[in-house]
């Protein structure tokens, strides 16, 4: 699915991600952990082709196919997604109108008949009740006004209508309570599919304990310095990052 | 066109047998005034913004009835569903083309003034407004009776067309008696490449009355809109004003409302959306006399080119004029790294026990929010699109009737498809 091959990146001028390999199979799940300023979020970022991040080394590849070029829609249509760390408030524009025009754009790209109110109302409901939301969140502006916890939830909702191929889930945790936690978590577990990959991008490892990756990697400086399982989580509950530092 | 070349066509209008007599020392005495005052310049603080170049070298002319023919016409593209309207063509009243409108007293500009006893309702030393009281040839005026709520909304359309560079000079008044209310919309095209609009709306608005006034103008980008709008308000009226205005070389908007009863609203609004070198301006006094009065001033542009955009927003509040709830906002995006925006919001406050907002912001558009809706597959284009809307889309819901609201919202989408 998606394969990173000594992936340098910097931006302005600063160079952040210094040699990343990382490879993520369908159905896989993978979480990169790591401190504040490790690079975590500019892999995400890098990932999703924001402006300013530039890849100064090495591949990035989404099906065997380098997405260095592609534009952030391109890469989106192409099946990448990421929940934001910060979701972006939109004033004005109304939360239906923009998963309805985020939606259809994709059905577009695939030639797939645009839907009508109706046929989007249909699959936004099923959606909204997989994460306990209710339908006064379509008719606000996009995360204006909403919680930390409602902009999480939020984020969710666009992945369960968009249907990526990889989800990226930046920080998913933070600001959430436990509820929330909870139901976002069932909400991506429900979503694990044998053709669906996802990183999980976070600090601590509370999201782990509710959503669980095959493989945890620990980013420090910009490398991936020590790969495993599970239990690698749980080690760094208990000893830190400071063991790693070299 | 310079002071001294409105002397010829004052000598013209002046001798014109159609228009009484009883109207021609309402007019001398104006000119004087404006001989005397001459056209306003950069130093007064009112026009610093206000580049007058473009009108400075035109020469314009009266609207002859010559002019009453149209070059071109196509009617049915301005059409908005269950409005009345009544049509001019280069302030030529069109009878033929105009709506029938029963049980409303529509009066000529001279009818008015008779009925007034020949005494103008709201005198200025403004240069513009002395000089639409110099030539004033067109309008027409709206008496509502007490109690009295027509129907369908009615539109006043000056359609300007004609191969020379006209002058023309509408003076309108609309009174709306106690407990009487109106949806007026000012609807202005302009097919001819340079002309000289120069209106002045008069609005008396008496006890618990209502006006909704509309603006719609989307002229030819070398015409030059120099408009004003004074609204007087008694006790419990209100007052509504929405503006969308596009291209046009140069548009000035001045509008005063004078709230002098108690309880009195009003709320001023518009959005101006610029393509090339537009000056797009509004200059909006609110004078809050009474106590208990509310009102709000919230103006929004969109810029592109080398446009610039004006916002001249002032709220006095008056000794008397306790308990005032006013409001004040001005929003721009700068599309463009020549474009301009001058935002001036001000409040004078001489009351102790008041409620008074004021804000402005000017920037481009949010590059975070842009990312964030390409990320979810919206296209560049379409990302920008829909953070204008957004932007925008706040400043129609003031517009209550939904043929009015769906024309305008019409227009605003035809004008971001051809800028984005």
């Amino acid at each position: 699915m998606l394969s990173i091959k000594d992936l340098h990146a910097e931006i302005d001028q600063k160079s952040i991600l210094k040699g990343i390999n990382l490879e993520i199979k369908p159905g896989e799940m993978h979480a990169i952990m790591g401190r504040n300023g490790s690079g975590k979020s500019t892999l995400s970022n890098v990932i999703t082709g924001r402006e300013n991040y530039s890849a100064t080394k090495g591949s990035l590849e989404l099906n065997n196919e380098s997405i260095l070029d592609w534009t952030p829609e391109k890469r989106s249509l192409e099946g990448i997604f990421m929940s934001f760390q910060y979701p972006v408030v939109i004033p004005g524009v109304n939360n239906t109108y923009f998963l309805k025009a985020a939606l259809n754009a994709k059905r577009k790209y695939f030639g797939e008949k645009e839907l009508d109110s109706a046929g989007f109302l249909k699959v936004i409901k099923e959606n909204l009740k997989e994460l306990d939301m209710d339908m006064k969140f379509l008719q606000r502006p996009v995360n204006q006004g909403f919680s930390g916890g409602e902009k999480k939830r939020n984020e969710i909702l666009q992945m369960l209508t968009l249907e990526p191929k990889l989800a990226i889930l930046d920080e998913t945790d933070s600001g959430l309570d436990i509820d929330a936690l909870k139901i976002i978590a069932e909400g991506v577990n429900n979503y694990r599919s044998p053709d669906r990959s996802f990183l999980v991008i976070t600090h601590y490892q509370r999201l782990l304990k509710y959503i669980k990756p095959d493989f945890i990697h620990v980013l420090i400086d910009g490398k991936i310095v020590k790969s495993g399982g599970k239990e690698l989580a749980l080690e760094l509950e208990e000893k830190g990052y400071n063991w790693l530092d070299s | 066109m310079k002071s001294l070349d409105f002397h010829n066509e004052f000598e013209k209008i002046i001798n014109r047998d159609y228009f009484s007599k009883k109207i021609q020392p309402i007019r001398k005495n104006a000119f004087d005034k404006f001989s005397e005052f001459g056209l306003p310049n950069k130093k007064l603080e009112d026009w610093r913004f206000t580049n007058l170049n473009h009108f400075l070298k035109s020469s314009y002319v009266l609207s002859e009835s010559k002019h009453s023919e149209p070059l071109k016409l196509d009617l049915t593209k301005f059409e908005i569903p269950n409005t009345s309207t009544i049509v001019f063509i280069n302030g030529h009243f069109k009878k033929e083309l105009s709506d029938k409108i029963d049980n409303v007293r529509l009066l000529s500009g001279i009818d008015y003034l008779e009925s007034k006893n020949w005494s103008l309702q709201n005198p200025s030393d403004c240069p513009f407004e002395l000089l639409n009281t110099s030539f004033m040839d067109s309008g027409m005026s709206i008496v509502l009776e007490e109690g009295q709520n027509p129907e369908k909304p009615i539109r006043f359309l000056f359609i300007a067309s004609a191969k020379e560079e006209l002058m023309i000079s509408p003076k309108i008044h609309i009174d709306c008696s106690l407990n009487s209310s109106l949806t007026f919309i000012e609807h202005q095209v302009g097919y001819s490449d340079n002309f000289f609009m120069n209106s002045s709306i008069n609005c008396f608005l008496d006890e618990n009355s209502s006006l909704h006034h509309i603006k719609i103008q989307s002229d030819s980008p070398k015409a030059v809109n120099i408009n004003r709008v004074h609204v007087k308000q008694n006790k419990d009226s209100q007052y509504t004003f929405f503006s969308l205005a596009l291209d046009s070389q140069l548009s000035r908007l001045d509008i005063k409302n004078d709230l002098n009863g108690e309880g009195a609203d009003c709320s001023i609004n518009g959005l101006s959306l610029s393509t090339q070198n537009e000056q797009l301006g509004s200059h909006i006094l609110t004078n809050h006399f009474s106590p208990n009065c509310s009102s709000s001033q919230n103006f929004k542009n969109i810029l592109h080119g080398k446009s610039s955009g004006i916002f001249n927003g002032k709220t006095v509040v008056h000794q008397n004029a306790q308990k005032t709830d006013s409001k004040q906002s001005n929003k721009n995006l700068i599309l463009s790294n020549n474009a301009i925006m001058n935002s001036n919001p001000q409040l004078e406050i001489y009351a102790d026990d008041v409620k008074c907002a004021h804000g402005s912001t000017t920037g481009s558009l949010d590059k975070d929010a842009i990312f964030y809706l390409r990320s979810r597959g919206l296209s560049f284009m379409n990302a920008q699109k829909l953070l204008m809307e957004g932007f925008a889309v706040e400043l129609f819901d003031v517009i209550k009737n939904e043929s009015i609201k769906t024309f305008i919202i019409q227009k605003f989408e035809k004008w971001l498809s051809e800028k984005t």
